[in-house]
């Protein structure tokens, strides 16, 4: 309960900042945030938001899967081929150090300013972030469980499904969940760069049209759709470490007062 | 070393084990060194031996989760374990049990599956098996208590849950590495009369390494004492308390304080030089 009073209170604070910079600077470049608000229930009636959002979340969601899945599943299928790992090695930290947004005008070049080009952007950088974190979870699997459970007879199969995936599951999750604010910046910026729709391109369109209200709800319209998908694996996550003594941050700061 | 009736079911032969020393360097560290010892049918050997002796060393190699340097392990007769063997084979096909220092226990399973769980693996989950478990759960005092996750539960049941895990099994060697350890002193005589009890139902053939006098008498047929590293047996003490023993009375007896008092001295020389001169 204390969490939520803080929480508005945080919130009553951003608004009166950005109303003051808004007056200090002048509506023109700062809009008040009642204006971005009717801005937003302007757009949002119209059907204009979400015809734009919608395009900027399938590309995020399908390049998140693209990306995600193998990004999950290949550390699994890697984690006892010592040989193959090392190969890999250079190529792995080279491709999850490269500036993907750099070869946005390449992907474009490949799959055109449309759809495509957003996906397979957003799927390159989600794969190298899920694929690390999740390798990091396999390395990290206690060894001794490991160790007790062969003295006992478990086979690799037993070992793998029993202890080998249930440590690594919380870094899978850690995995998509980081990822996944990247997955939608990914998507707004390959918009940003080339596009004739989303919710980059109509902040594009909204700063060339000199529409700061405008270009503000796209920007609102994002982060409170990060703050959706955070909610969504937030559930995922409680479902699949039921498990686990403690949930959410929020859940251990209360405890810690 | 005297086995005592029949001949010895787990037999270890002028083992050793050295760490580091690898890549042509010549400061391998020895930890264990010609030791050798046998443990007959249905015995209760307790080694006792100072901190850094290679205890748990000495068992990771009877378990095979660790290779010796030298040195053979034989069990019934068969060698199971020579330096140039192939492959490990921990546990020898559920021969041997092994309860170690942490319960490791799964922390994602609830109790009643992390005790199934060496019966699952091993294919031998039948209605027989649980009826078989529900008893040891009863007699180990964790009735009421299946449902719950290892964090939800005392140092002192998670314990009680890892030996049971190993007894459900029926390993007829198990070997035991300062199982009560972290725990405090009640909670410690409680888990010695119920680890003698559990043993008086089925003799099992048990190696109990640790650094506790009072534990290693009270609990064992036989003391082994050994050196600090490189580790080998330098003496042997022969229980001769009756059975079944009321660990918190035995202390009171007078063989009890001879024992306790001889092991003692026997540990002494094994401090370091510097400490004894």
């Amino acid at each position: 309960m204390r969490i939520v009073v803080y929480r508005a209170v945080i919130l009553a604070l951003i608004l009166a900042c950005w109303q003051g910079a808004s007056l200090v600077f002048g509506a023109h470049w700062i809009p008040a945030p009642a204006a971005v608000m009717r801005a937003f229930w302007l757009q949002a009636a119209s059907g204009e938001l979400w015809y734009h959002a919608r395009y900027t979340l399938a590309a995020a969601v399908i390049g998140f899967l693209i990306g995600g899945l193998p990004g999950a599943l290949l550390p699994f299928l890697i984690r006892r081929l010592a040989t193959l790992r090392a190969i890999l090695d250079p190529y792995l930290i080279a491709g999850y150090g490269a500036p993907k947004v750099a070869l946005t005008p390449l992907f474009i070049l490949w799959f055109g300013i449309g759809l495509e080009s957003k996906v397979a952007l957003v799927a390159s950088v989600v794969f190298f972030l899920v694929f690390f974190i999740t390798l990091a979870g396999l390395d990290s699997v206690d060894q001794k469980l490991i160790a007790a459970a062969r003295v006992f007879g478990a086979g690799p199969g037993l070992i793998a499904r029993e202890i080998v995936w249930p440590s690594a599951i919380p870094y899978v999750l850690t995995g998509l969940r980081v990822a996944a604010p990247y997955a939608i910046g990914t998507a707004v910026v390959g918009e940003l760069i080339s596009s004739n729709r989303g919710l980059g391109y109509s902040i594009q369109a909204a700063a060339t049209n000199f529409e700061p209200a405008k270009l503000f709800v796209g920007v609102v319209a994002l982060a409170l759709i990060v703050l959706v998908l955070n909610a969504v694996l937030d559930l995922l996550e409680k479902r699949l470490l039921s498990w686990r003594p403690t949930g959410g941050i929020a859940e251990r700061a209360q405890t810690s007062f | 070393m005297t086995p005592g009736k029949g001949g010895p079911v787990l037999e270890v032969r002028d083992l050793a084990r050295c760490f580091g020393g690898r890549d042509g360097r010549d400061d391998a560290l020895a930890v264990i060194e010609g030791l050798s010892l046998a443990v007959a049918e249905g015995e209760f050997v307790t080694v006792a031996g100072p901190s850094g002796s290679g205890k748990s060393t000495l068992l990771n190699m009877i378990a095979q989760i660790d290779r010796p340097s030298e040195g053979t392990i034989h069990l019934r007769g068969e060698t199971i374990l020579a330096p140039g063997k192939a492959d490990l084979n921990p546990g020898w096909n559920c021969q041997i049990g092994y309860v170690t220092q942490e319960d490791n226990l799964l922390p994602w399973r609830r109790l009643l599956d992390n005790i199934l769980l060496p019966l699952r693996a091993q294919r031998r989950l039948d209605a027989d098996a649980r009826t078989r478990v529900a008893a040891l759960i009863e007699t180990a005092g964790l009735t009421g208590f299946e449902r719950y996750y290892p964090h939800e539960l005392s140092g002192g049941m998670r314990k009680r849950a890892s030996l049971v895990r190993t007894l459900a099994y029926d390993p007829p060697v198990i070997l035991m590495d300062e199982p009560f350890g972290a725990l405090d002193a009640q909670t410690r005589t409680e888990l010695h009369a119920d680890l003698l009890r559990l043993w008086s139902l089925k003799r099992k053939t048990i190696v109990f390494v640790t650094h506790d006098i009072t534990e290693a008498i009270a609990l064992g047929d036989r003391v082994l004492v050994l050196s600090r590293a490189p580790a080998r047996v330098v003496d042997e003490y022969r229980v001769d308390l009756p059975r079944p023993r009321d660990v918190d009375h035995l202390i009171a007896e007078p063989a009890f304080a001879r024992l306790y008092e001889s092991i003692r001295q026997s540990l002494a020389r094994q401090a370091p030089k510097a400490r004894r001169a």
